[in-house]
């Protein structure tokens, strides 16, 4: 009996404000702490941390500038990095030799070929071309290039002879935030409307519900297709970027109304729910102040599953020349002359900006994933 | 259970047509339709005046009712398909929409039924098999292999099997269904000599479409292994399994008999989900491999504004995926009598 009271008193010690306040942690710093205890899920932060950062600096990562467009240097193939040269000497900067055209002899196509004779090193924070960070602050630097008269292609470049990873880098602007703004526009959607759903209950509910199986029985890719074919031509980019991204919020929104409407459902019956309406509450601080904070966990993980999904619907829709069109640029905008057979045959590197969707997609999946798992701290693993 | 079904069938029916609605506006939304192409095409090619070429369209606009309004239009539409099995007329191709579907369909289907089967059964065994291995090379391995599988845009690996096959095996006639010299043969079974023809067109046929299948598949495949690893797991850690094994039964005859039947229902269900998964595979890779089927002539429509192939196309994928997920929810309830008709 003494026991059990010294525990008792123990225990309420604990609550009692004393001077030393008790170390506890909030919600996000358990997350953060199951979150990065798991590999995969840090590995997908980099990556998409790292493509954000190629994307939003795309410029400085670019030795040649990705606008200029020279018919002369069309499909150009990827410059080879070298250390050894053609003499078999070790180099221990690395280095590029000078790539030259020729016409081929039987087929009369350009021919380009490395001439060992002239050899540039590569140099870092290289001063070039003028660029603007973030469009505003104006500077020459640029992370690697080569000395003044070569060049350096690491992808290549295309049809109109632009540089294919400069092409790239600024690419992932409009492909990562094009899904980006889509999912977050179908996030608002679908939350609201499961939050109302879970939330009143009843006919509301029902009407809803039916409404949502409707929409999530369309065929996605086929009315995407049909939507963004039927964008005028004579739109501006910006245009098309808006309604690009509603697109694809569309049909985007039906699994996180769902999943919200689960979640509310599951704590319309809980204490503090309860508890808040006993005390008055409105329905919209029982909404915005309980239960959205309490969804958003979720919210977040739906977010980052949908965004490779658009990313993967975008990059198709764009290989096909519809939807995105130029100046705007995105990964599967730039693949789209490998459509024709011919050119893939004898230009493969055309292919290559694939990399970029496919880091992205594993990236926002691996991401996703870790935070599926970290989303409920207070679970036993 | 009959009014169960009753009722999911009356309900898919309702959607059907909701999605028809849905196409039909979404074709129309545009501004101009076909026949203000014809008229410039009269202008600039015919020589026509402004005037006459307004007056061919008009007359076009009228033959083929464009100039009703847009319900009534949609209503002469559905029931034109549901009285005369008619889809409307094409204009690109001068033919009636019902022929240029009831000749691509079958093709769609197949690759869609084939893409599904191979994609279920790879999925179920992998799954099964690597469940009881759980974290070893194995099932790391093929989670991986999951993984990178669902990464790849499907367009693209249509690009690289396509890239792979005319320049490192130089096959020919990769975009169609058949090698030229078998496309008039028919699929006959009266003698020996014509089985052993159709038996070579088929196999002439599987070599044509196996990437489409492969790759619709592929995705489809990644899921249902994922959904089987997760159910075997489940199973594997019931209290059953473990009066299972302390009965002294084998673990293959655990298996067969108590985990993998239990694990499998869940998958029926999860089958109408990973229709759309597949048709959307189907889709890409046939338009990026140029096969004749309804996802090649939806685009070609949509390039030509060819309202009624488009919106007849958009329908035929909706009621696919419909219909696929009124069979998986029948196929549960006859299977599983757990599960309870509300």
């Amino acid at each position: 009996m003494a026991t059990s009271q010294n525990e008792l008193g123990s225990v309420t010690g604990l609550f009692s404000d004393g001077q030393d306040e008790e170390q506890h942690e909030s919600y996000f710093q358990l997350v953060w702490q199951r979150f990065r205890k798991s590999r995969p899920a840090i590995a997908g932060g980099l990556m998409v941390l790292s493509l954000i950062i190629l994307a939003i600096f795309a410029e400085f990562f670019a030795p040649v500038d990705p606008t200029d467009a020279n018919l002369q240097d069309s499909f150009i193939p990827p410059t080879k990095i070298r250390l050894i040269d053609a003499d078999g000497k070790l180099h221990l900067r690395p280095f590029v030799y000078n790539q030259v055209v020729t016409i081929n002899p039987k087929t009369f196509e350009p021919l380009w070929e490395e001439d060992p004779e002239q050899r540039y090193d590569i140099q870092f924070f290289v001063k070039s071309w003028e660029w603007k960070i973030l469009g505003l602050i104006s500077t020459r630097y640029h992370l690697f290039g080569v000395a003044e008269g070569g060049k350096i292609h690491l992808l290549g470049t295309e049809k109109q002879g632009r540089d294919l990873w400069g092409r790239a880098c600024t690419a992932g602007r409009i492909s990562l935030s094009l899904s980006l703004f889509a999912t977050i526009v179908s996030i608002v959607v679908g939350a609201v409307v499961g939050i109302v759903s879970g939330y009143y209950g009843g006919v509301i509910d029902n009407v809803i519900q039916r409404f949502v199986e409707f929409v999530a029985s369309f065929p996605q890719l086929p009315l995407w297709l049909a939507l963004a074919a039927i964008i005028p031509r004579t739109w501006d980019s910006l245009q098309v970027f808006i309604i690009m991204v509603i697109i694809f919020s569309l049909l985007s929104w039906t699994l996180l109304a769902r999943e919200v409407r689960g979640k509310v459902l599951a704590f319309r019956e809980t204490d503090f729910i309860l508890a808040a309406k006993e005390m008055g509450a409105s329905d919209a601080r029982i909404i915005f102040l309980h239960l959205f904070p309490n969804s958003i966990s979720h919210i977040i993980v739906v977010l980052t599953l949908t965004i490779p999904q658009i990313i993967l619907a975008e990059a198709f829709l764009s290989f096909l020349g519809i939807g995105i069109q130029e100046p705007l640029v995105s990964w599967g905008f730039l693949m789209r002359d490998a459509q024709n057979l011919q050119t893939l045959g004898t230009h493969t590197w055309i292919m290559t900006p694939v990399i970029f969707i496919i880091v992205a997609v594993l990236g926002f999946n691996f991401l996703g994933d870790g935070l599926r798992d970290a989303a409920d701290p207070y679970s036993i693993v | 259970m009959i009014g169960y079904i009753a009722r999911r069938v009356g309900v898919s029916i309702a959607v059907v047509l909701g999605i028809a609605l849905v196409s039909f506006i979404v074709i129309q939304l545009p501004p101009g339709d076909y026949a203000d192409g014809y008229k410039s095409f009269l202008i600039e090619q015919g020589g026509a005046t402004e005037s006459e070429a307004e007056a061919q369209a008009e007359l076009f606009r009228q033959r083929y009712g464009l100039d009703k309004p847009l319900p009534l239009q949609f209503l002469v539409w559905i029931r034109d398909m549901v009285t005369k099995g008619s889809f409307g007329f094409s204009f690109a191709y001068k033919r009636d929409v019902g022929e240029l579907i009831a000749e691509r369909f079958p093709r769609t289907l197949l690759l869609a039924v084939l893409a599904h089967l191979t994609s279920t059964v790879v999925g179920i065994v992998v799954g099964i098999l690597v469940a009881p291995r759980q974290y070893s090379l194995a099932d790391n391995l093929a989670a991986f292999a999951a993984f990178v599988l669902s990464a790849l845009p499907r367009f693209w690996i249509a690009l690289a099997i396509m890239f792979f096959l005319v320049f490192t095996l130089e096959q020919e006639h990769v975009t169609a269904f058949h090698s030229p010299q078998f496309v008039v043969v028919p699929w006959a079974f009266g003698s020996l000599e014509e089985i052993s023809r159709t038996w070579a067109k088929l196999l002439d046929l599987l070599q044509h479409i196996w990437p489409v299948v492969v790759i619709a598949g592929l995705g489809g495949v990644a899921r249902n292994m994922r959904v089987m690893r997760g159910n075997m797991l489940d199973e594997l850690n019931a209290q059953y399994v473990t009066t299972a094994r302390s009965k002294g039964l084998t673990e293959g005859q655990v298996m067969r008999r108590h985990a993998v039947p239990n694990a499998l229902h869940p998958i029926i269900m999860y089958q109408g989900t990973s229709l759309p998964y597949m048709l959307q595979g189907e889709l890409q890779a046939s338009i990026v491999m140029g096969l004749p089927t309804i996802g090649t002539l939806l685009l070609t429509s949509l390039r030509n504004e060819d309202i009624y192939i488009s919106a007849s196309c958009l329908l035929i994928y909706g009621v696919l995926l419909v219909a696929g997920n009124l069979i998986a929810d029948i196929a549960l309830v006859v299977l599983d009598p757990r599960v309870r008709f509300s």
